[in-house]
């Protein structure tokens, strides 16, 4: 069932409650490196990093490797996910700025290159999915169902070194940050359902002048304000 | 930022790239500014800015800003996440800018800025930004 921010007072354009109600009941589904608890445990932790207090505490450290210890703020399914997978989950959520290629080939050397890739993909699409609600002071929606299955583990054809930090498409078709979980297609389509309808619109990105509620440079400088914020170089 | 130049350019809104912290020009650029930080921070502020928002652009375009706030905090994290490289054509375009706004020194580039990256060229278009 299509969500409806029905909650609010005032009206939000349906296409964000149909892509929002569709794509989350896709991150409860069997993935293709996690089963579907362990991608709803992924979501539960987004959620519980922003009051893990090892994060917190770590934002104020010259870097976040010279704090160890063990993160809270998940839940009960915490245990579905082994501490580099929670790790990687909290820092990605709670430090995006200051992930390194050491960190993250660790991090594929621990819990696999394409599990680490569709883990940053989920959190991308929970962090966009519940930051929507959050910014418009709706209700955060329950954690999504998990789907039963077994994943494939299949890696797609056309993998490999293309600079970036993980094995991304070698095709280049547009932005490189379209490709950026080209080794998990199912769940980048996800991830994509969320860019297109929060943003980029298909076709719509090429054109400089757009015909919104909000003008293109309008829309612009709230993506800079935000890059700038979060420190993304990209 | 070289998004928001060329589409500037495109509309001749006298936009100033280098400028986002004020708003940048664009129409109502403060509050939406004020809005995508108190989002991103969270604080209790969020609420007024939120509010300021709303009166000052109506709430379709609240509703549209509260989308792209969320879906860059979702493409901020994918793109560290990877460490995907600027795209040939975005690194030259923005060599400068990030010269002047010192972004070349964020935490790690750790060579996410190829060749191409401190020489300035300038993009015709959207799409010619990616190349």
């Amino acid at each position: 069932m299509d969500w409806t921010y029905g909650e609010l007072d005032h009206a939000v354009a349906e296409g964000y409650g149909k892509v929002h109600a569709r794509v989350w009941a896709g991150i409860g589904s069997c993935g293709t490196w996690w089963t579907g608890p362990q991608r709803v445990a992924i979501v539960a932790h987004v959620r519980g990093a922003r009051n893990c207090e090892l994060c917190q505490r770590r934002r104020s450290e010259v870097s976040p490797e010279a704090l160890p210890g063990d993160h809270v703020g998940g839940n009960t399914q915490a245990e579905l996910l082994s501490a580099g997978a929670i790790e990687a989950v909290h820092r990605i959520t709670t430090d995006p700025g200051r992930l390194t290629r050491a960190f993250v080939q660790a991090t594929c050397a621990d819990i696999g290159e394409e599990a680490y890739v569709e883990l940053a993909a989920l959190v991308a699409t929970a962090v966009a999915i519940d930051g929507f609600a959050e910014a418009l002071g709706a209700d955060l929606r329950a954690l999504p169902q998990p789907g039963v299955g077994e994943p494939s583990c299949r890696r797609p054809d056309g993998m490999g070194d293309v600079g970036a930090f993980v094995s991304q498409a070698i095709d280049k078709r547009l932005a490189n940050v379209s490709r950026a979980a080209s080794l998990v297609p199912d769940t980048a389509a996800l991830w994509q359902e969320v860019v297109s309808q929060h943003y980029s619109r298909g076709a719509e990105f090429a054109e400089a002048v757009w015909q919104r509620p909000l003008s293109r440079p309008q829309v612009e400088v709230v993506a800079a304000t935000v890059s700038q914020l979060n420190q993304c170089f990209y | 930022m070289a998004l928001l130049r060329v589409s500037g350019e495109a509309l001749g809104a006298g936009i100033d790239a280098q400028a986002v912290a004020d708003g940048a020009g664009a129409e109502a650029g403060g509050a939406l500014v004020a809005f995508a930080t108190a989002a991103v921070e969270r604080g209790p502020s969020l609420v007024s800015a939120r509010a300021a928002l709303r009166e000052a652009v109506g709430d379709d375009a609240l509703v549209e800003a509260a989308a792209t706030v969320s879906v860059f905090e979702g493409l901020n994290r994918i793109a560290d996440a990877t460490g995907i490289q600027l795209d040939e054509s975005l690194a030259a375009d923005t060599a400068e800018l990030r010269m002047t706004l010192g972004i070349d020194g964020y935490a790690v580039t750790e060579g996410k800025v190829n060749q191409a990256g401190g020489t300035e060229r300038r993009a015709e278009s959207v799409l010619g930004l990616f190349q």
